[in-house]
This record gives structure tokens, sequence and C-alpha cells, in this order.
């Protein structure tokens, strides 16, 4: 294929937009599928992507279409859609060369579309907008027209409409793909560039890093030397997707496709890194690389602890399609032996969660989500803690820093009160306002990341009756007034349950978190009390009432098979809380801790 | 030496309460259920002495005169031991002298009403269709026949009864002079109208402060609690329900009815539709050593004077202190012993499912 016949391009869009939609009859329209084989969403993987709506993994497609004449060749990088992967959006955005911006014709412009807008921008893309969902009666073309010129610019002759339901302007979007995006310019003779922009881990195939051919040529048999990490590989097969696995020779520059390589663990795959040949290597590497960073921990355990192993075979399952999760064990005196895992964001700590206990068939239960806090020590050291366990005593501290992050939250002008009275008590800095329409606006705020790793989002829906978008970024450290609160039950501290506080917050925090406690743990044989507590300080106390009854009265017919079962099952729920001291609790009661707010 | 269980399923009237299997009334229907009994029990009996029989429902006394000599000629099968307990459970308004009669001539020597309540707004709301002074009338009928062993149930705990409520209805079942009472709190459970109607089970606190007044007044007015929720007059405990808190073995027969022969447990279809068909048994656990053990402590710590240790060595040959975690719950009082016996401690017994709960599964699960 000559290089002017090549396009590459993504598509971006908020959630829920249609991205997947899209990319689906782009495939038709193609023929790379067939109608009748068109499963909805084709080129989203797993279960939960297609019932959350959302890409996790990228699915990159090599497609053949006629225009004019000439034949070409439309390799379509899907990119994942949300903020918390938004370093690989970018990667994802570097191995383009145009993109596809979707809005969706009834509610507009929102906080990612101008996210990765800007990304786009970044990644020098051409940048196709485009209206879907027209056919639907609440769509409002014109507002969201007049939103993508007073945002970006973009003209209504740049404009295309489509309906992704009905197929309506898809024809018309390939079309202004191969005439407005340009053609990759590598230099097929130089030394080999190659970006590496995601990674997957296939049961058939093993490792499949995923690259775009920046300059030169990529052939199986090929030594390669990843930059970044200085390790080099022999490259075994390299397979082109349409949408299904095609081997291929080689890869030339301007093309993308899946390279096999001797590669043992996918953590050496890092997405950003570049591909050159070792005898011949380039000069430099593509800039831009970033190694993927944790910031958000949390502990994982088993709720059975003789399924430690389990869990730790299930993480590196997920491990090996997932380059940025990390863990490392670790041990509670409460729940026992677990992993300490870290996430690149919330949405990321979700999805691995569920697929843990879908997936994986485990009953988890998780600690509160940590951020890493910087602490100063009075002898002066500084260490890094990602969870409130760590914490030295009071004493030995002398400051301590937590991440902050600036916060887009995109939202019609009618919620701008509540939302930032939500951020206030978010313990929020207050930036800016900004109107992009007179009905719709951004609000900047500074906030502790800390703050949004409860429910702020729950929150920020429920405000907003679902209207507000939102999106993030780390903006680096500030010092200030933490605390540790332990929770104390029946006298005992619940290492699982501590969490790190701002100080003049634990109080009313710590009423919350025992008065829901005392909802959910289930009475005992004996008065419970629940304390919250800071050091050797009480702040707050609630008492689980003892027991009072529990019996079986009644035995008519002399039905006692029946009333052993009984027990049986009652045993069995005994058996799946967590015994602390003399205590039983229920897994719910560790979520309780982390979404106990009013 | 065994005892029998017979179900009747039938009622006039369904209570709002009731979980249990029952039809209504149909004389079509409760023909063909007695021939199907009569040939389970033909079926399955051994022709073991039998030392205790119990005719329970459903309300046995909805049936009429000719259907209850049917139901007492299929009971001569049995091979009754000489010092026997014979009891039929008995509503208030399908009872007369004719009926008692009958069950006098027939070896009945215990009587067991279903009161409920002596409140006629309670018994209203249970959906009983009777008032008070037809309870009154009745037992009067009863004593006056020559039975001198009654049971009359009390419900307590219902929504929106109050102290007050509760120390009116024990006074006036007092008056009742009855020589066994036996209580029980409301449960609202699926498959009943209160369930369907979204009522609302009263609150575990309050439950316990009636249990409690139940039982120091039944106490002080001469009644021995014996059984976490029987209550007698000396001499007077039901002999049929101790046969179930000493494991022993029984039969049951009729829909939906429990047994336990041999090292089988056992439940009975609760489809009417098989039963007639004579497909009896839905349910059967057989039970290894281990069972057994374990049901005999589940069941005999529900006697307040709890388990006879000599009485447990002889039949098992092994030390009760020995098994489960029983040193432990003895030591935590939990579990307390005199020279014979081990038992709840008398403060737990409303909540003994917490103890009971470590006889069952595996030895070494402690709870």
């Amino acid at each position: 294929m000559k290089q002017e016949n090549i396009r590459n391009f993504s598509i971006i869009a908020h959630i829920d937009h249609g991205k997947s939609t899209i990319a689906d009859r782009i495939l038709e329209v193609t023929n790379a599928i067939s109608k009748r084989e068109a499963k909805d969403q084709i080129l989203d993987n797993m279960d939960i992507e297609r019932e959350r709506g959302i890409t996790i993994k990228l699915n990159t497609v090599r497609l053949s279409y006629k225009y004019k004449d000439e034949d070409y060749m439309l390799n379509l990088i899907d990119t994942p859609g949300h903020v918390d992967f938004s370093y690989e959006v970018s990667r994802s955005l570097a191995a383009s060369d145009g993109a596809i911006l979707i809005v969706d014709a009834t509610q507009g412009i929102e906080a990612q579309t101008i996210a990765n807008m800007y990304l786009a921008i970044d990644n020098n893309l051409k940048v196709i907008p485009v209206i879907n969902k027209i056919d639907l009666p609440s769509a409002d073309i014109n507002k969201v027209k007049q939103e993508l010129f007073d945002t970006f610019g973009f003209l209504d002759s740049e404009i295309i409409l489509t309906s992704a339901k009905t197929g309506e302007g898809i024809k018309e979007l390939v079309e202004a793909i191969i005439e407005r995006i340009p053609a990759p310019i590598g230099d097929e003779n130089k030394p080999l560039k190659s970006l590496i922009f995601d990674s997957l881990y296939d049961s058939y195939r093993g490792i499949l890093t995923l690259t775009r051919v920046v300059d030169g040529k990529l052939a199986v048999g090929d030594k390669i030397k990843f930059m970044q990490t200085n390790s080099s590989y022999d490259v075994t097969e390299i397979f082109v997707y349409n949408p299904n696995f095609m081997k291929i020779d080689s890869l030339k520059a301007g093309e993308v496709g899946y390279v096999v390589a001797s590669i043992k663990t996918i953590s050496d795959v890092k997405v950003g890194d570049t591909i050159t040949l070792e005898k011949n290597p380039c000069s430099e590497a593509i800039s831009g690389y970033k190694p993927a960073s944790q910031v958000v921990f949390t502990g994982l355990y088993p709720t059975e602890t003789n399924k430690y192993n389990d869990l730790r075979d299930a993480l590196e399952k997920l491990k090996l399609n997932d380059a940025s999760l990390t863990f490392e064990p670790e041990t509670s005196e409460a729940l026992g032996f677990g992993f300490r895992c870290g996430f690149l964001g919330l949405l990321h700590m979700d999805v691995v969660e569920e697929r843990l206990e879908r997936e994986f068939n485990l009953d988890l239960i998780a600690t509160s989500p940590s951020v890493i806090y910087q602490v100063l020590l009075t002898d002066g050291t500084n260490i890094e803690i990602d969870s409130p366990v760590k914490l030295p005593e009071a004493t030995k501290i002398k400051t301590i820093s937590e991440p902050y992050i600036l916060t887009n939250i995109f939202t019609p002008s009618e919620y701008i009160g509540s939302l930032m009275e939500l951020c206030q008590n978010k313990r929020g800095i207050y930036k800016s306002i900004e109107y992009i329409t007179p009905e719709r606006a951004i609000i900047h705020y500074e906030l502790p990341f800390s703050e949004i790793v409860y429910d702020f989002f729950d929150k920020l829906k429920s405000i907003s009756k679902g209207y507000a978008s939102f999106d993030y970024e780390l903006i680096g450290y500030k010092p200030s007034n933490l605390v540790k609160m332990d929770i104390l039950v029946n006298g005992v501290a619940v290492d699982a349950m501590s969490t790190i506080v701002h100080k003049d917050f634990a109080y009313s925090r710590g009423k919350v978190v025992v008065e829901s406690l005392k909802e959910v743990i289930p009475r005992q044989m004996f008065v419970v009390p629940i304390q919250a507590a800071i050091g050797s300080k009480i702040i707050a106390r609630s008492d689980i009432k003892a027991m009072r009854k529990d019996v079986l009265a009644k035995c008519y017919g002399g039905d006692i098979s029946r009333k052993k079962k009984l027990l049986e099952k009652q045993k069995a729920g005994k058996k799946r809380m967590k015994k602390i001291g003399n205590v039983e609790i229920p897994q719910e009661a560790f979520l309780t801790v982390l979404k106990g707010e009013e | 030496m065994h005892s029998v269980y017979i179900h009747i399923p039938f009622c006039n009237n369904i209570c709002s309460y009731c979980a249990f299997t029952k039809f209504y009334y149909n004389e079509e229907r409760v023909k063909k259920y007695l021939d199907a009994l009569k040939n389970e029990i033909e079926t399955n009996y051994k022709g073991e002495v039998i030392k205790t029989l119990y005719i329970g429902g459903g309300t046995p006394s909805c049936l009429n005169i000719s259907e209850l000599k049917y139901l007492f000629d299929i009971i001569k099968i049995f091979n009754l031991d000489e010092i026997y307990e014979f009891t039929i459970e008995v509503n208030p308004e399908n009872i007369d002298k004719e009926k008692i009669l009958l069950f006098k001539k027939n070896k009945v020597n215990r009587i067991s009403m279903g009161v409920e309540t002596t409140n006629n707004n309670f018994l209203k709301y249970l959906g009983r269709k009777y008032d008070y002074n037809l309870v009154k009338e009745k037992i009067k009928l009863i004593k006056y026949i020559g039975f001198k062993n009654i049971n009359v149930d009390l419900i307590y705990a219902l929504p929106n009864e109050t102290f007050n409520d509760l120390e009116k209805d024990i006074n006036k079942l007092l008056e009742l002079d009855v020589s066994h009472i036996s209580t029980y709190s409301l449960m609202i459970e699926p498959h009943t109208r209160f369930y369907i109607d979204k009522e609302k089970e009263i609150e575990e606190d309050i439950d316990w402060e009636m249990y409690k007044l139940i039982c120091s007044k039944l106490k002080e007015n001469g009644y021995k609690h014996y059984e976490v929720s029987n209550f007698s007059k000396i001499g007077y405990e039901s002999c049929h329900n101790l046969v179930y808190w000493n494991n022993e073995h029984y039969y049951g027969f009729g829909l939906g009815a429990s047994g336990y022969i041999e090292n089988i447990r056992y439940t009975n279809t609760t489809s009417m539709k098989q039963y007639l068909e004579h497909n009896y048994k839905e349910e059967l656990e057989y039970l290894s050593n281990k069972d057994i053990i374990s049901y005999e402590l589940i069941l005999g710590f529900r006697k307040i004077e709890g388990i006879n240790k000599q009485d447990f060595y002889n039949k098992y040959n092994i030390d009760i202190k020995s098994l489960y975690n029983i040193k432990e719950l003895l030591e935590n009082g939990n579990l307390k012993e005199n020279s014979s016996h081990i038992f709840i401690n008398y403060d737990k017994i409303y909540i003994e499912n917490q103890i009971l709960m470590n006889f069952v599964g595996e030895e070494n699960e402690k709870v």
C-alpha cells in the first residue's frame, strides 16, 4: 500500500456519545463486518465495558475502502473513554494523524469532549467534528453546532451529521476521513522508529504490543530494542486485526499493527516507549513518554482467608492485560493477608475490583482508597505513604502534604450554585468559572484528591441530575492539617478502617462513620461500642445494642431438618463475616467506612 | 418405642399469619386425603409400639363427625402403648360436645387449643373467627367431659401490642387454668396475608421484654418453663414434643409432615396432587453418627434443664464435654452445668441460635 493511501485516525468523545457504535458502523461500511455479524459495539471486548458503555482497552482495526478508484487502508485506533486513562488516550492520539470528534446531538459538549479535543490539538491532529444521534427526537442540532463553533471554532460546513443507529452520514464520514485526514509522512528508508501505544495479553498469542511505525520498517525476525527500558527482543509474529487477527510479514512507515516478540511480562511494554532495531537504531526516541503512575491505592482482601492464593493468581492474570495495575502483598490485623493495589484512577479501581469479583468469582473486601501522602518527619526525612496504616505516630510528623487536583466540572448553569457548595464541602479552593455558552459553564476548583476518591462523582451526578460531567488533572502537593482517624470496634482498633482525614472534618466524619457502622454491624451477644479516635482521643461513639432475640420458636410437625438447615445457613452467613476481636463484622461495614458521609 | 405425627391440612378459615401447608375444607378433598393417609400409614408403619400420637394441622377439628370417625379408624392401625399421650389440635369455633366425646372415646387424652390471644381486637387482626367468650365456654366443656391435659397457644409481640395488653392476655389465660401453655412471638413469614400486607415484626427489644414478662408471670403462677416456648404444670410436659427434643424416633404422616425413622430424617411432599398419587416422601436426609449427635445437641439444648450428661454418654459412648467447643462455651458462660445436666444459660435462651450454631457443620468451625 502506498503511504499516501493510508489514514490513521482515532475517535474521541465524551462517554456515551456513541463512539463505539460509530466505530461499528464504520466497520460495516468498509465491509469489515457484515450487518448480521455486528454485535453491538464489537470493539469493546469485556462484559464490563459493554455494560457500562465505556471502552477501557484499545482495539485497533485495519480497514480497506475503495474511493474514487483508489484503494485505501484505514487504521481505526480506538481510544479509552475515561479521564483515568488520559495518558493512554494521548498516546493513541499520538499514533494517529487525525481524529473524529463525536458530540451527542441531545447532550452537546461535555467535560471529556473538551479534554479529548485538547489532547487532539496537542498531538497536532486534524479533527473532523461529528454530531451523532441526530435521529433522536430530542436532538438539537443547531444548538450543538453553535457550541462547536463557540468552543472550538468549527464551521457548519465542516460538521458531519450522523446517526449510528440508522447509518445516516457514515459513508460521508468515511470519505471525509480520506479527504481531510493527512496521510502519514514517515520515511521508510530511515532507521526504525515505532511508537508503542498499547499492549495486551491474548491467551493464544501471548503478549501483543500495539505499535505505529513512524519511520523505517519492522519485520518478522528483526531484533528490536525498546528504548526506554533498553531491552531487546526477537519479533516472532506480526498481526493486523480486520477484525480478525491476520498474520503479516512486516509493517512499514505509517502502518499500525500488533507485534509479538519474546517478551516475558507485560510490564516490560511501556506505553509511549519507542521501538527501534538493535542493529541500526534511530537517533532519538519519540517524545512524550511518561511512566504509568498509580494515584489511588486500596487494600484488597479475600473475604475467606484461604482464598489468598486465588486472589494473587487473579491479580497476576489481570496484570497480563493491564500494565498499569500494581499490587504487593499487605497484611492487616483485621483482614489477614491481602494486597495493596495501585490504580491510575477511580474508574480503573472500580473496574479491576469488579473484574476480580466477576471473572474470578472472588468475594473481596476493599479498604478505604488512599492517595499518596508526602510526610515530612521531625528528623527531616521525607517519606511517601499510600496507606493510613503506614502513617508514623503523630509526634514524629512535622507536616503531611496531600495531592491536589484541578477540576473541570462541565455543567448546565442552573447547577453551579449547588456544585460549588459540594466543592466547598470537600475542602475545595475556588479558581474560576468559564461560560462556554450562556447556559453551560466549566467550574474550576482545586480539590484535595483524597476528597474525590470517596463519593464525589456520585454526588456530582445526583446534584446535577446527571447533567454535569467532570474531569481532573493532578496539580501537585500541598501541606494540610491531616490526622489519622482510627475506628475501634469493641475497644479494638480495626486497621483496615483507619482513614486520613482533615482535622477540621474529623469530628463530623467520625460521627457519621460510627453511626453508619452501627446500622450495618448486626447485634452481637453483647453490647458493642463503636468509636472513632484520633490517637488516644475518642471523638465519636455509638453503641450497638446486644442481640435480644435469635431463636426458632416454632417447630410444628417435628420439622427438625428445616431447623438445622436454618442454623447451618445462619452459620454460613456468620462465616462470611470478618471476626475482629470477638465481634463479627460484615463486608458492607468496610464499604460503609469509605462511603461514610451524609 | 416410636411416636406418630399426623397432619390434617384443612381449615375453615385461613389465618393472616399462618405459613403452614393448608387447604380450605372441602368434603370431597378430605375423603381423598384420608384415603391417601391410610395408604401411607399402611405402607410405611412397621408395627412398633407407639407412645405418643399427635394430630396437628391445619385444623383437625374442622373435620365433620364421620370424617373424624374415619380418621380414628385409620389410627386403630397403630399399636398404642399402655401409657401413651394422644393429642389433637382444635380450634374453638369448630368443636362441640359430640366431637369432644368422640375424641374421648378414641383414647385422645390431650387437647391443644389454638387460642392465640384473648383480646377480641387482636383475634380479628389475626384473622381468627371467634371471640374470647367462646374460648372460655369450650375450655369449660372440654374439662367437663373429663380432659385434664389441655394446652393453649398464645401469640405475642403483635404490632401495636402493649405490655398492658400482654399482661391482660396472660391473666385471662391463667383464669382458664389449663395444664400447658405454648407461646410464640408473631413471625411474619412469606406466603402469609401479613407478609403480603407488608406487616412488620415488632422491635427485637420489645419482643424480648415481652418474653421475659411471660416467663416470670407464668412461673409465678406455678408453671414450669421446660422448653424455650413451652410451660406446663408439674407432670404435664408434652411427651410428644419431648420426643423431638430428646432426638427420638417418630413417624410423620400426611402432607408436609416430617419424620425420623432409623437413620433417616424425611419430609413429605407439600403438593396435594403428589400426595394423592401416593408420592409421599420428598426429602430424605441420611444421618451419620456425627449428624445424629449434632441433632442431639441442637434439640436437647432447647430444654431448659438441658442434656443429661450420663444419658448422653450411655447413648453415644462419648463425653459430651469433649464435643465441639462445649468446654469453651461452658467457660464463657453461654452453657452451664450442674451435677447431672449441661444446659444453656437461662439468660441466653432467647438467643440460643447463637449457641446452637456451634453444633452444626464442621466440628472445628467455631462461630
